[in-house]
Order: structure tokens, then C-alpha cells, then sequence
């Protein structure tokens, strides 16, 4: 399966008001690639995630995902067959215990099979193993606080386990490192270059670049909703578009 | 008096929980404010009423049909009508108020507001605990109330459906992106909660006379009980019938029972003055404000 398209966008466009926030988008993804999405903000990053995954209606154009067109797909149909994503701004259940956020997606059809067990069953160990996996030490009690009482940077780990809890064959994490510290960068890193080592398709926004070009092998650049270069990062830092929508000096010392 | 406060009190409490459930269930699982149950509560009673009286079913026929067609119609509610302002609180809250008052003026309007309209009791008869007699209708109030809050409780901890909803009710987006279908976790909501008013109506119209101010009682107390037990805790639900359900019948017993309503108004208006988020919800309010 790798090297196919898995998901292809075509002339996706959006405005909102007067505001052409996403504005004629076509690219395409290949089955197992990692895509670093960039741009300075308001360019129209979280919209372009927004009207793939099915929260946002486009205006016009269309998404197709394995060959079949899922635009205007509910996001619930979407996360459905295989599309997962966190938000920029954390959304977890505040009012639950961590792991719990992570037994509801467990319960969802896509991952029902690989489950055994009664009520809870195998739920609880799948639970915790992912909050390890992101970062929350099994031994704290952590995984059993109230979600609403962790500091950001655990609410960000969270938002990005409870993506993986769905087994989606694409995920799309809209900036999950800011608000995260140097530290928990560092150990989020070797998250993603699991992902991608497993074959799972990528779609990163970020803003540290130095942390995304470890993980990504292409970049594309929003600008006013336009896609204005996409490429290698050390070909997309060298256009001189880019320079100057965005990157500004970081971009040299980055390349 | 002790004896008969502490047994009467119990029954009290168990009555709140069980028409406080549903309202509860529906806020909890779908976020939704749903007011109009003090109608489906009367809607409830008069059908079941109807379907005994007119159309000879056996009783227990008759209050299953009731709960289920009460189901059906709160999930058409929000299908039809909530489905439309959902996401904004206030509309929510004015569309099911309105809808509530409507029904419940309606049978006021078809002449349903006589005396003449009463349920049978599933049993008659009685036994004595701590000397106070209780009729078997009341035992069986306690045992239902008890039965269906641990229903519930078992429903939104160990079950798929109910996980979803409790989800849902926590972040809609979140939910959605998680592959749960948003409208048909509310449209449940609506009908669990629908349901549960009606089996409330069902075996608490038996008590006493199917009135249409009765549909008012439960929308106060109602509401009453999930102010006082805040919006998301089942803890604080009960803890607030067990409170408001010994001081309605001590403040009965030792004042007078006409006193009764005042202690349901006064518990919401003291609540929202002094402890907004409930005897148990974290106050979080204040913080926010200043």
C-alpha cells in the first residue's frame, strides 16, 4: 500500500465573510508519507484540517480519501474510516479521569475487534499503555486524576493519544507542540517518528520547525489560504516567498 | 414524629430522584437543558390514564405502552424542535420551557383539569417499618428509584452507548472526532430521559390525582434538585433528594404541608445565591468572574 494516494485534495476552498480563508487547495498525500504543514497565522492551516476532517463545509472542491470522495462527510463518519486528529486548542473530557477519555474512543467500531473482554476488559490495559506511551508515568496517579486538573503540556499528550486510540491509518495533529515544554518536546519527538515508522500517514502544523523537520520528509507552505511552496524543508526554506511570508531569519539557521 | 419523618422522608427522597432522573440524565449525556418534562410527566399520567380507562388495557400494558410512547416523543422533540437551536443554551432552555407549558395548558385547554382522573396502584395494601405504615406503592417507589439510578450509573460507566454520550456531553467536537455520531447520542439522551419521567409519572400518580398543576410540582422540584445537586454529579443528585425530600417532610410535619412548594422555590432561590455550582460542583464561578 505505501507510495499509493491516500488522501488527495482537490480546488478545496472556504471563506468566511469576506475572508477567503482556504483558497483553491489541490495536493495530495501518499500512503506512509509525513507532511509537515506551515505558515504563518491565519493562513489557513487549521480550516484546510478542518474541512478534510469534515468539521468545516467547504465552498467548493472535494477530498478523496483511498479513491472515494468523503467530502461533506459528518467528522463523525470521517473518524470513522480511519482519519484522526487532535485540535490546536486541547479538547479533552475535563470533567473525567484521564484514562477515561481514552476508554470512550476504545469503545468506538474501528478498534471494537482487537479488544477482548467484558465490560471493561481489555479497555483499561489499552487505556494505560497509550498513557505511557505518551508520557503519563504508570506508577503516578496520573491516568485516575480529573483531565481538568493536568498542567497543559499533559492535556497536550493526551490530545495526541487519544487520536492514536482510534488505530487511524492518517493523523493530523494541529500544533501539539506549542504550549508543550522544551522537555516534553523531547519526548513527544520519538512519538511521532513511531507513527511514521509504522506506516501510519502524517499531517503535522507546526510552528517548531526544527522539531518538525526531524519528523517530516515533505512541507508545505499556507499563505492567505494559497499553498506557496511545498517540497523537501530544505527546499521549501530556501524560496523566497517563504522567507518572507514566514520564516523570516529562523529559516536560514534552520537550513 | 421521629419514626414518621425518617420513613415518609425516605419516600420523599426516592419520589425526587425518580423525577428528577430523567431531566438529569438527558443534562448529563447530552448537555441539554431539556424543560419540557413536567409536560411529558402530565402527558404520561393522562395517557396512561386513557389507555386503562378507555381502552381497557391491564395496568402493567398500559404503563409500558406509556413509557414508550413517551420515549418516542422525546426523541422526536429533539429531532423536530431541539435540534434546531442545539448549541445554544438559552434557546434550548426557552424551546423546552415553552414546549413543557404548552402541553401542560393544553390539557387544561382539552378539560383535563378536573378531579376525576386518577391511576390505579399496582398493589394495595401495606406493612409497618418502625411502626409507620407505608403502602406497598411507596416500597415499590424507593425500590424503583433505587433500581433505575443504578441502571443508569452502570449504563454511562460500562457501556458503549453510554460512554459515547458521556463524552458527548463533556466536548461535542471531541466526541465527533472520535467517531460518535452526535445527533443520535442527543436523540438517546432525550428519549432515556423521556422514558424515565414517565415511569416516574406512572408510579407516582397513583399517590395521589392526576392535576395538571402536578406537571408544574415536578418541573419545580425538578429543577429544584439539580440546583441544589449540581448539573454533573449523580452524588450530588441524590445527596439533594435526600436533603430537600427530609426537610419537605419535616418542615410538613412540623409546620404545615402548605408549606411544601415553598421549600422547593426557596432551596433554588437560596442555592443560586450562595453556592451557584451546587452543594458538591467546584465553585468556579467566582474565579471566572474576577
Amino acid at each position: 500500500m505505501q507510495n499509493e494516494v491516500i488522501l488527495k485534495v482537490q480546488d478545496l476552498s472556504r471563506r468566511f465573510g469576506g475572508v477567503r480563508a482556504v483558497d483553491g487547495i489541490s495536493f495530495e498525500v501518499k500512503s506512509g508519507e509525513a507532511l509537515g504543514i506551515i505558515g504563518p497565522n491565519g493562513s489557513g492551516k487549521s480550516t484546510l484540517i478542518n474541512l478534510i476532517t469534515g468539521f468545516v463545509k467547504p465552498d467548493k472542491g472535494a477530498v478523496f480519501y483511498k479513491g472515494n470522495n468523503i467530502t461533506g462527510l459528518k467528522p463523525h463518519k470521517i473518524a470513522s474510516i480511519g482519519i484522526a486528529r487532535s485540535f490546536q486548542t486541547v479538547k479533552p473530557f475535563y470533567n473525567l479521569p484521564v484514562y477515561k477519555n481514552l476508554i470512550i474512543p476504545l469503545y468506538s467500531n474501528r478498534v471494537k475487534k482487537q479488544l477482548k473482554g467484558g465490560c471493561m476488559g481489555d479497555r483499561d490495559e489499552a487505556a494505560m499503555h497509550l498513557l505511557e506511551e505518551v508520557g503519563f508515568e504508570r506508577e503516578s496517579n496520573l491516568p485516575y486524576k480529573i483531565t481538568g486538573t493536568l498542567p497543559h503540556g499533559y492535556l497536550k499528550k493526551l490530545e495526541l493519544a487519544r487520536c492514536l486510540c482510534l488505530d487511524p491509518e492518517i493523523v493530523i495533529v494541529d500544533e501539539l507542540f506549542s504550549g508543550m515544554s522544551m522537555s516534553e518536546i523531547a519526548s513527544a519527538m520519538p512519538i511521532m517518528e513511531k507513527i511514521v515508522a509504522e506506516g501510519k500517514t502524517l499531517i503535522m502544523i507546526e510552528h517548531r520547525l526544527r522539531e518538525l523537520f526531524r519528523v517530516v520528509q515533505g512541507v508545505m507552505v499556507l499563505n492567505f489560504g494559497k499553498i506557496i511552496a511545498r517540497g523537501t524543508p530544505e527546499e521549501v526554506v530556501k524560496v523566497e516567498e517563504v522567507k518572507e511570508a514566514y520564516l523570516g531569519k529562523e529559516g536560514e539557521t534552520v537550513a | 414524629m421521629f419514626e414518621s419523618i425518617l420513613v415518609y422522608g425516605l419516600v420523599a427522597s426516592a419520589i425526587l430522584l425518580l423525577i428528577s432522573l430523567g431531566f438529569s440524565i438527558t443534562f448529563g449525556l447530552s448537555g441539554i437543558a431539556n424543560l419540557s418534562y413536567g409536560g411529558i410527566y402530565l402527558s404520561a399520567g393522562y395517557l396512561t390514564w386513557y389507555l386503562i380507562n378507555v381502552l381497557q388495557f391491564p395496568l402493567f400494558a398500559a404503563a409500558l405502552t406509556s413509557v414508550t410512547l413517551m420515549a418516542i416523543l422525546g426523541a422526536l422533540i429533539y429531532r423536530i424542535l431541539i435540534i434546531r437551536v442545539r448549541g445554544n443554551i438559552m434557546n434550548e432552555v426557552v424551546v423546552t420551557f415553552a414546549l413543557g407549558l404548552a402541553t401542560m395548558e393544553l390539557f387544561r385547554f382539552l378539560g383535563f383539569g378536573g378531579y376525576g382522573f386518577s391511576l390505579p396502584s399496582v398493589a394495595s395494601g401495606g406493612i409497618r417499618i418502625l411502626g409507620q405504615a407505608i403502602g406497598f406503592q411507596r416500597l415499590l417507589i424507593i425500590g424503583v428509584a433505587i433500581l433505575v439510578a443504578l441502571l443508569l450509573w452502570y449504563f454511562t460507566r460500562r457501556t458503549k452507548t453510554g460512554l459515547a454520550l458521556l463524552g458527548m456531553a463533556q466536548d461535542e467536537y471531541t466526541a465527533l472526532s472520535l467517531g460518535i455520531d452526535s445527533d443520535w447520542s442527543a436523540t438517546y439522551s432525550c428519549a432515556i430521559g423521556a422514558a424515565i419521567t414517565a415511569l416516574a409519572a406512572v408510579l407516582i400518580f397513583p399517590l395521589g390525582v392526576i392535576a395538571i398543576d402536578e406537571g408544574y410540582k415536578v418541573l419545580i422540584r425538578m429543577m429544584a434538585v439539580t440546583v441544589l445537586g449540581g448539573l454533573e454529579s449523580t452524588k450530588g443528585l441524590v445527596l439533594a433528594c435526600i436533603i430537600l425530600g427530609y426537610f419537605q417532610v419535616t418542615v410538613s410535619n412540623l409546620a404545615s404541608p402548605r408549606w411544601t412548594e415553598a421549600v422547593f422555590l426557596g432551596a433554588i432561590l437560596f442555592v443560586l445565591a450562595f453556592r451557584p455550582s451546587g452543594l458538591i460542583g467546584q465553585s468556579k464561578e467566582l474565579e471566572e468572574r474576577v
